[in-house]
């Protein structure tokens, strides 16, 4: 079966003279497949989902998605991807944005009025009559989410897609990845909430500055009695030097006035 | 082209709701609406006072009366629209890209199979399409507001409101070119510089060489290829035609003669240079949009 996403040797810089935001990442995504991609702040973890949604250009190896370079619009024609921290035309409202992303999925008239309402209403926002400026992080995270899903993908990548969701928020977003899971959808999650990643990713790659540190199927990662938090504080802490815990005014008891 | 009606849909859809232009909008409507009805209060006190003056000892007829003040209102006119549609222009130029790329709905949307090249299109057809509705409402005002004084000047509007409109194009999508690389203050800043600074100084030089006013061969060589390195204002035949009226009703009035320096209307070469510099600006667009990583 033709991998979904194929990631080989990915390199990136943003400058010419800063390090490189990714360096020599590889990996691949199958159908019905769900894929974390954990690490700290400036793994390089948002990076790689960037250059796979053909946001930003690769400086070295190659990137392929459904076969085709991510810059080709018709490689995205199957893909759903809700950005961290996503953001929309502010002065539209959540129907209008989901009409607008519609149009540019190239949906049909029917096609948009059956998935629209269905759409908002899963994410809770069928009620809203304000515009996207006056939208909470929140609800700017459900829009993504549901922009992401409307045209039906065969790859959602979600970057952090329960950072600003309450529980009952998080709950349906797992029960989404399951569900898409199920139909065959390869999902890719970036998430620093690994007790999340535990239950939905079926393997894990985790990085630290642009480089993958260990790879695998959840098994493979993640040894019989221990957990992900476990294993990724270790490779994390292996791979840098030792930081102190807490800043010396906090720590030390002595200075207590 | 699905893709660009989106786009374009959309962003006039935003555009409309923007309050920035809406007010440039309110304010221009109330500024023609009180210039004419100023002009027309100013009329209707000269006429009713016995002792009204002339020019020179030439008293003038109720018709040259209401002519003068009907081209001195176009005249006053032009200059206003000029400026508004430069402030609509602007306000366009620095919202229709760049608040996209500076909230990050650009993420969204160029996640979406649609290509940079639709993306800019969309974007450019929309602020066109903002403009010209604007100024083309500003001017069906005007020509409401020339009914005050008896008419007479129609066509004269409706060609300076076509430069007027070409113009602000040109500084529109100098702005939107800028705003994908720089903050839009910046780019507004860099725009205004360019097109009333640099190419008025340019311009104005380029004239008086032209016209033997300066006659150094160096500042004439330098200025005559500067010129060529910055947009040039198109004129109509308007801005001749109501200054030459203005003056033959002062001169029948006793008044001066035809004033000289009045610039003539834009010709063939302009024009061309004009669609020039509106396909190079608008290729600038798509070249930022598409270098533009988000």
């Amino acid at each position: 079966m033709a991998p979904v996403v194929s990631v080989k040797d990915l390199r990136k810089r943003y400058r010419r003279n800063d390090p490189w935001a990714v360096d020599g990442v590889s990996f691949e995504l199958e159908p019905g497949q769900a894929f974390g991609l954990l690490g700290p702040n400036g793994a390089g973890k948002s990076t790689v989902v960037k250059v796979i949604a053909g946001l930003i250009r690769p400086d070295g190896g190659s990137v392929s998605l459904f076969g085709l370079d991510p810059g080709n619009p018709a490689a995205r024609v199957e893909l759903g991807f809700s950005p961290e921290d996503p953001d929309f035309p502010k002065f539209l409202r959540a129907g209008e944005v989901l009409d607008y992303f519609a149009s540019l999925l190239g949906l049909d008239d029917t096609e948009r009025k059956r998935r629209i309402p269905e759409t908002l209403a899963f994410a809770g926002l069928d009620q809203e009559r304000r515009q996207v400026r006056q939208f909470s992080k929140g609800m700017k995270q459900r829009l993504g989410i549901a922009q992401a899903i409307l045209g039906r993908p065969k790859l959602l990548i979600l970057d952090e897609p329960t950072a600003d969701l309450d529980p009952l928020g998080r709950r349906d977003v797992r029960a989404l990845i399951d569900r898409l899971k199920e139909s065959g959808v390869a999902i890719l999650l970036n998430s620093h909430l690994l007790s999340e990643v535990e239950l939905v990713c079926d393997t894990v790659a985790i990085m630290a500055k642009g480089h993958v540190l260990k790879e695998g199927t959840m098994a493979e990662v993640v040894p019989e009695g221990r957990n992900l938090e476990d294993v990724f504080v270790e490779l994390i802490q292996g791979s840098g030097p030792k930081r102190d815990d807490l800043p010396s005014f906090i720590s030390d008891e002595g200075n207590k006035p | 082209m699905n893709g660009t009606l989106a786009i374009t849909r959309y962003t006039l859809l935003e555009l409309s709701r923007r309050r920035l232009l809406l007010v440039f909008a309110i304010i221009g409507v109330l500024g023609i609406a009180l210039l004419g009805i100023g002009l027309r209060i100013l009329y209707g006190l000269i006429t009713s006072n016995p002792s009204r003056g002339g020019f020179g000892d030439t008293r003038l007829s109720t018709d040259q009366l209401n002519k003068i003040i009907e081209t001195l209102f176009v005249s006053e006119l032009f200059s206003a629209l000029s400026i508004f549609a430069l402030l609509i222009a602007f306000g366009i130029g620095m919202t229709a890209i760049y608040h996209d790329l500076d909230s990050g709905a650009a993420v969204s949307i160029f996640s979406k199979p649609v290509s940079r090249l639709a993306f800019a299109t969309g974007k450019v057809i929309a602020a066109v399409a903002v403009l010209v509705a604007i100024v083309g409402v500003l001017a069906l005002e005007s020509r409401f507001v020339m009914f005050l004084f008896g008419g007479g000047l129609e066509n004269e509007l409706w060609l300076e409101v076509l430069a007027i409109v070409a113009n602000s194009v040109v500084a529109m999508l100098i702005v939107l070119a800028l705003s994908t690389w720089v903050n839009n203050i910046v780019a507004a800043v860099i725009a205004f510089v360019y097109i009333i600074v640099v190419e008025g100084v340019v311009s104005y030089i380029h004239t008086l060489t032209d016209q033997g006013v300066i006659n150094n061969d160096i500042v004439k060589y330098v200025f005559d290829g500067l010129y060529w390195l910055v947009p040039h204002q198109l004129s109509s035949s308007a801005i001749r035609d109501v200054a030459l009226a203005s003056a033959q009703l002062q001169t029948q009035g006793g008044g001066p003669g035809p004033g000289a320096g009045v610039p003539p209307a834009s010709g063939a070469g302009d024009i061309v240079w004009w669609a020039f510099t509106v396909l190079f600006f608008a290729v600038l667009v798509y070249y930022s949009v598409r270098r533009r990583q988000v």
